[in-house]
């Protein structure tokens, strides 16, 4: 009876890897694509019928973007647009956590509300009329401008990130250094901070990633093209040179690396946090 | 001096108060300026006529809604948006659940399954769309080929090349860009239902499918919810995989709400039809996401 049951086990679970293994293959075939075809050369590309494996691999592509494309500059404005908008995240959005999980106000509710609402806010709808605000401010085709709306749409989900951290940390642990004279200010930098680090890494990982992968507002307002980040560059590559794909293949994988790794570091923390506590009950 | 963290004085909570206004004022400051201020120049250009640039030259009450709402291609776009939202939602939920299930059985390697799942969720957006245009290419692209060589497809369509493969395809990118999602937060919730709660019901002899929708089912509803809201919102939002892989075409006849906004704007420097449309997209996204924040508050409490 029970060696029969455990027979049922073993089978449930080839059938359970066979199917995982089958989804895989699907979810995971563009990336397949991607590899097999930045490991040849454009001869092999352009093969009717197309090859699944190249028949001499090759690493030349490697070379090749650097070289015969702006691969460098792309990278260079995604790294400044993707640090910048971190940075002016976190400036924004720490005191605001600080204050809505510490500080006792008028109005705590709405601001989070506020805040709430404003993480669901579609870019789409406001890209149309900050086109104005950033030809007024300057803040058309530059960096700046990239920077300020980065960091805005995901300062919501900044501050309801932190603020969850910063309620977890015990009162107690601040009114003792109260009572040791210490001030609100060398409290939060000295105490607060560093035991939210965790939430801290979190939070700078999302934005930038977020800052790194952005295109619209890209597209939008970027028109140099020392300027454009690795999305629209890739994205006008394909434009102006759509028989290249080795090369764009090799540009995607170099532009998804590092992303890839920086996700893995946050996911299931960013899984809890989206999810919005309910993972917990 | 004590500074008072819960003491209720009155004095000590204005100066709490303040300080508190001082650290939120950056922060609000920047969400007006860049975010409620655009919503309401938008709302001035849908009853405004717009020169080129979008300047306002001219106050024209509801006639702008009106000319919108009386076109046909309106209509379309809209029910296109929903037909949209509402099958990619439904399939990133059903193969989210089927992943999560395959993932919440334990066996060897089932960390990398995992990980490996979450792939194009962790990548660059724009960028696997790009691949998957690629992937599509009716002579050289890989997913033809395959398709014919394992008898699945004997004869695949050229799938950017007509309206409806054309929808089929920017649709089952959306859809791979957000399974991974749903994958995992149903996964969540399922490792948080205690084992025993399967073992006695194993017990009392209970089979698969009665384990799935008498206990699995009901535990995760919350998450469920959640879920599925949260992926309306981002579906319906979702402009990269329909822009970058057909550009709304061939002649708009991919276009939904989203890239319709961005091309009259855009493209064709009609913004006051743009406005329109944003304003009608914002009161749809508006009330999707407060039922979201509901469900929030009501857990939260």
């Amino acid at each position: 009876m029970k060696q029969r049951h455990a027979k049922w086990k073993d089978r449930g679970k080839s059938v359970v890897i066979v199917l995982t293994i089958l989804l895989l293959l699907v979810m995971l075939f563009p990336f397949f694509v991607m590899i097999t075809t930045m490991l040849r050369s454009s001869k092999e590309v352009y093969l009717a019928p197309p090859r699944w494996i190249p028949q001499a691999v090759t690493f030349k592509n490697f070379v090749l973007v650097w070289t015969q494309y702006l691969l460098a500059g792309y990278f260079k404005s995604s790294a400044i647009i993707a640090i910048g908008s971190t940075a002016l995240n976190l400036l924004l959005s720490i005191p605001a956590a600080y204050a809505i999980a510490r500080l006792r106000f008028k109005g705590q509710q709405l601001a989070l509300y506020l805040f709430l609402v404003v993480q669901m806010f579609s870019p789409i709808v406001v890209v149309i009329a900050l086109f104005k605000t950033f030809a007024r401010l300057g803040l058309l085709d530059s960096y700046g401008g990239l920077i300020v709306i980065n960091a805005v749409f995901s300062m919501a989900f900044s501050i309801w990130l932190l603020s969850g951290y910063f309620k977890s940390i015990p009162v107690e642990i601040e009114e003792a250094a109260f009572i040791d004279g210490a001030t609100r200010r060398q409290t939060v930098l000295k105490i607060i901070l560093p035991i939210a680090a965790p939430g801290l890494v979190t939070t700078s990982i999302y934005t930038f990633i977020a800052a790194w992968n952005e295109f619209l507002f890209a597209l939008s307002f970027i028109q140099t093209q020392s300027k454009m980040p690795l999305t629209l560059g890739l994205y006008r590559f394909v434009g102006r040179w759509s028989s290249q794909w080795e090369l764009l293949t090799t540009a995607a994988f170099l532009a998804v690396i590092p992303v890839l790794v920086l996700f893995y570091i946050i996911q299931q923390r960013l899984v809890a946090g989206l999810a919005g506590g309910a993972v917990k009950g | 001096m004590k500074r008072g963290l819960t003491t209720a004085n009155t004095r000590i909570l204005t100066r709490e108060a303040r300080l508190a206004y001082l650290l939120l004022l950056p922060a609000v400051v920047v969400v007006l300026g860049f975010m409620l201020y655009p919503l309401v120049y938008v709302l001035m250009m849908s009853i405004n006529k717009t020169n080129r640039l979008g300047w306002l030259t001219g106050f024209v009450g509801i006639a702008n809604y009106l000319a919108v709402l009386g076109d046909r291609e309106f209509w379309r776009l809209a029910g296109r948006s929903l037909l949209w939202t509402g099958l990619a939602v439904f399939a990133k939920t059903f193969l989210g659940m089927c992943i999560a299930l395959l993932l919440n059985v334990e066996y060897r390697g089932r960390k990398i399954a995992r990980m490996l799942f979450i792939a194009p969720w962790a990548s660059s957006v724009p960028i696997s769309v790009l691949l998957w245009s690629w992937v599509y290419n009716p002579q050289f692209g890989l997913l033809n080929h395959t398709l014919k060589l394992t008898g699945l497809w004997p004869n695949p369509p050229i799938w950017l090349g007509y309206p409806l493969s054309g929808f089929i395809a920017a649709i089952w990118v959306d859809i791979w860009l957000g399974v991974p999602f749903m994958a995992l937060v149903f996964l969540a919730g399922m490792q948080s239902i205690p084992e025993e709660q399967y073992e006695s019901a194993h017990l009392d002899g209970v089979n698969a499918f009665q384990k799935y929708f008498y206990i699995t089912l009901p535990s995760i509803k919350r998450i469920l919810q959640i879920a599925t809201l949260l992926s309306a919102l981002w579906t319906f939002n979702d402009f990269n995989a329909i822009y970058i892989l057909t550009g709304g075409g061939p002649v708009n006849s991919t276009d939904i709400l989203i890239t319709s906004i961005y091309k009259n704007a855009f493209v064709y420097a009609h913004f006051d039809r743009a406005a329109v449309m944003a304003v009608i997209t914002f009161f749809i996204l508006t009330a999707i996401s407060l039922v979201y924040a509901n469900f929030y508050f009501k857990e939260e409490s």
